[in-house]
């Protein structure tokens, strides 16, 4: 009958009600001491660090191991991590650093110089197939023994001249060489450890595991589950261990913007790698300390198919170059922080500063337009712009080019390795693509667009270009290698196979009981004096 | 001892499993190597020495056919193969790590898909036409069509981030499973509520029932001895494809609460050009619905008198 029916329903909810408003949250009521959860959203593929590509990878490595040199948070001159310091000699090629004698791996073994020439043998080893094995390349004659030209280690110039003193000799003088030596892939692996489990070399030893990794950093891997949560906790052998304040760190995985959003707002996540765009705003205006925007050396830009017509026309690429509106993207689009781009190398990157600057003037547009042989964007073939990333930039691309120009691109939504794949072979038209240097060098992102580089989409040769981009790699100071790079950057920006949009920035949000977080323009992150309150 | 035209039907039908297992494992094999780009396509990309070594190590570079007949002899030993995406890692221990997690997921949200929806699918058809069926037919109707990626962050937002009971995320402890299978099973639950109504009214309304009434059985005895076994059958014959669903739409779930599990690997294996993962979850997939769907026939007969096996 009803009454009693509805009498009982009712006392039944009441009673659930009662009963979870007794329960507290497992994960989030107290959070536990000294002990921080950061948000990891890519799983990562290796703990290798001669293995690993991506930054989110090397977000734990840096955890787990540091090199001779770090990145220096403010983008200057790399800092003693490994070693104390180094000398280099009056011509440039020879560098000799000098290891720490207190440096030690988690097992207590000292870390000396013979580890990292080790390393550098494994990364250079054909069969390892190491992705970032191009960062050691200007070490002497190690392209040749990585392409298996030279069969004699000894020959590269990596020697160990004593426990604690290293010297690395260089093909030709390199004012980047510190920079690349803070990077993540020049990060040393434990030489005992790799030889337990298997072939040096061979890509399936197994060493990464928890219980198994050895590293010399502030903390050990203690658990990995994967696409759940990675566990380090403090190393109390590390030899600044003392400054570590940390107990440990959970890397909590998160597949999805809006679930890390949620997780954090849950108090469950203390630092979040994104923000969703839709909660920009809101955390803007409500919460400041809580939101933090970092700029980064990352440049996104439109790739023009200069194998195709009428791309392949100069006049036809500034034209569209000249008509867009950057700074409108930027703050009325994107909202985020970003910064409009009008250089293709991101000001600062290692220390270069460019000269020169495309400019945006659509009346200039048109005339070129006119002069190229479509007046009005009249006969001009309709094109598709390509991308993987769903961005709200691209329409408003269109739209200008539409108003300004009087033509029409169809943008058009690829999965990420088809529009990839697409990429290399050079099928497509125009394509948004994005640049991330992988060390504090402007010399990556050069290299990237020589004649027949796989690097560059464009498909564009320029001998001169070519010329410039590798005197600079052996100019022997910043300044000459600067200004060979101006040049360069000028060329690039005048026949303008790729048209900058905006510098990228990271926003995220951060718990305000975290302290000290530190983070560079290239996603290093600096785990040695975050603490907790 | 089961009867013999059970275990003939079973035989037959295990014997019709595998060639179809076989059609799936060739054309998805075939498939996901014509898709453009590769495991090692990436945006950074990879010095051609480099890609050399790589599809050599993985067997990448010999011809396809012998792939093929290499994949399929590994399989026949039960080995899937190294992922190659996650370097060091095997197919069959990503799988065996993860299954046991969307197993726990899909059986829990079957468990409150079924104990939801039954018994509100017996007591709206026997209270029919009163604010009780009113209210479980209207129950019924939102469950539908609320899709689950609109009510698992809603009940997040309600009883982790607002009240606070339970994590927004993860799968940790006990407390954890609650949140993901009632968005889960709810969905499931709503289609249960309304077949079982309309396969229990439908029943109720038969000769034999009206007999059992003039014989003076309790409302009771009926709805639950009689009718139930004959008003199931509706539900017995969703649950083939619920089983199905309830896997794959294990993805969203798995991505909404970050739950480590196989939903999520059946689809990044294939953006990640994973072949061997690929291979591996479909072949498990492929398996678990052709598992569930001969358990649900073999139900059926054993519930409907009039149906035999043949």
């Amino acid at each position: 009958m009803p009454r009693p029916g509805l009498a009982w329903a009712l006392s039944g909810l009441c009673g659930l009600y009662a009963l979870g408003a007794g329960c507290r949250r497992p994960d989030a009521a107290a959070p536990p001491e000294q002990s921080l959860r950061i948000s990891q959203r890519n799983e990562p593929a290796t703990l290798d660090p001669q293995r690993a590509t991506l930054p989110d990878e090397f977000f734990i490595i840096r955890a787990l191991s540091e090199g001779l040199l770090v990145p220096a948070p403010d983008g200057g001159e790399p800092r003693p991590a490994v070693a104390s310091g180094w000398d280099v000699s009056a011509d440039g090629r020879t560098y000799v650093f000098t290891l720490r004698p207190d440096a030690q791996w988690s097992n207590g073994d000292p870390v000396v110089a013979a580890d990292f020439v080790f390393s550098i043998h494994r990364v250079l080893s054909p069969a390892l197939g190491a992705p970032k094995a191009a960062l050691f390349f200007p070490l002497r004659n190690a392209e040749a023994f990585y392409a298996g030209r030279e069969k004699d280690f000894s020959a590269v110039g990596a020697q160990a001249l004593g426990d604690h003193l290293l010297e690395l000799t260089l093909e030709e003088p390199n004012a980047d060489f510190p920079a690349l030596v803070a990077s993540g892939p020049w990060i040393p692996v434990h030489p005992a450890t790799t030889r337990k489990y298997g072939h040096v070399d061979h890509r399936g030893n197994d060493w990464t595991r928890p219980g198994r990794f050895i590293g010399n950093g502030p903390f050990t891997l203690a658990a990995w589950r994967p696409n759940q949560e990675i566990v380090v906790v403090r190393n109390p052998a590390y030899r600044d261990a003392a400054r570590i304040k940390l107990r440990g760190i959970r890397f909590l995985a998160f597949d999805n913007g809006d679930s890390e959003e949620r997780a954090f707002r849950a108090g469950q996540l203390d630092v979040t790698l994104a923000v969703p765009f839709s909660k920009l705003a809101t955390y803007r205006a409500a919460q400041p300390p809580v939101l933090r925007t970092t700029p980064l050396y990352e440049t996104r830009y439109l790739a023009l198919n200069t194998r195709r017509i009428p791309l392949n026309n100069e006049s036809v690429r500034r034209a569209l170059g000249l008509a867009l509106n950057r700074t409108a993207l930027v703050e009325k689009v994107l909202q985020g922080g970003q910064q409009a781009a009008f250089t293709f190398i991101p000001p600062g990157l290692g220390g270069y500063q460019p000269q020169w600057h495309v400019e945006e003037d659509a009346a200039e547009a048109r005339r070129l337009l006119r002069e190229a042989g479509y007046p009005d964007g009249r006969g001009f073939p309709p094109l598709e712009l390509t991308t993987w990333v769903n961005t709200p930039v691209l329409e408003a691309i269109q739209q200008m080019w539409r108003q300004e120009l009087g033509i029409e691109v169809a943008i058009v939504q690829r999965e990420a390795r088809t529009h990839l794949a697409a990429l290399f072979a050079g099928d497509y038209d125009l394509a948004l693509v994005t640049a991330i240097p992988d060390f504090n060098g402007a010399s990556d992102l050069f290299t990237a667009l020589k004649s027949g580089s796989p690097g560059n989409y464009a498909h564009w040769s320029s001998v001169e270009f070519d010329q410039l981009v590798t005197g600079a790699g052996r100019a022997g100071s910043a300044a000459l290698r600067n200004t060979a790079y101006q040049r360069a950057e000028k060329l690039l920006l005048t026949e303008l196979p790729l048209i900058p949009l905006y510098f990228n920035t990271q926003n995220f949000l951060v718990q305000p009981r975290v302290r000290h977080w530190q983070t560079d323009r290239l996603w290093t992150r600096f785990y040695s004096d975050l603490s907790v309150d | 001892m089961l009867p013999p035209a059970m275990l003939r039907f079973l035989a037959r039908r295990l014997l019709q499993t595998v060639p179809v297992l076989f059609v799936i494992i060739t054309a998805t094999f075939f498939m996901v190597r014509f898709v453009p780009g590769g495991p090692f396509t990436a945006e950074k990309e990879i010095p051609p020495e480099i890609l050399r070594n790589l599809t050599a190590h993985y067997g990448l570079d010999q011809p396809l056919w012998r792939q093929y007949l290499g994949y399929l002899g590994k399989i026949a030993h039960g080995d899937l193969g190294p992922s190659f995406k996650y370097a060091n890692r095997s197919v069959n221990e990503i799988i065996g790590d993860k299954l046991p997690v969307s197993l726990e997921l899909g059986a829990l949200s079957l468990l409150v898909a079924l104990l939801a929806g039954l018994p509100l699918g017996v007591l709206a058809a026997v209270r029919r036409n009163t604010w009780l069926d009113y209210l479980a037919s209207s129950v019924g109707m939102v469950g539908i069509c609320v899709p689950t990626f609109v009510l698992g962050p809603l009940l997040v937002l309600y009883f982790a981030i607002h009240l606070g009971w339970v994590n927004a995320s993860g799968w940790y402890g006990w407390s954890d499973r609650i949140l993901p299978c009632l968005t889960l099973g709810l969905v499931y639950a709503a289609y249960v509520m309304r077949l079982t109504r309309g396969g229990l009214l439908e029943v109720l309304n038969q000769d034999y029932i009206r007999t059992a009434r003039a014989k003076g059985a309790s409302e009771y005895r009926i709805v639950l001895r009689h009718a139930l076994r004959g008003g199931l059958l509706p539900v017995v014959s969703f649950l083939g494809p619920a089983v199905a669903g309830i896997l794959t739409g294990s993805f969203v779930i798995e991505t909404i609460f970050q739950i480590p599990g196989l939903g999520r690997e059946f689809v990044t294996s294939a953006f990640n050009r994973d072949y061997t993962l690929v291979l591996g979850t479909v072949i498990l997939y492929a398996a678990l619905v052709i598992a569930c769907n001969l358990i649900v026939d073999i139900v059926q007969v054993l519930l409907n008198p009039r149906l035999k096996f043949e």
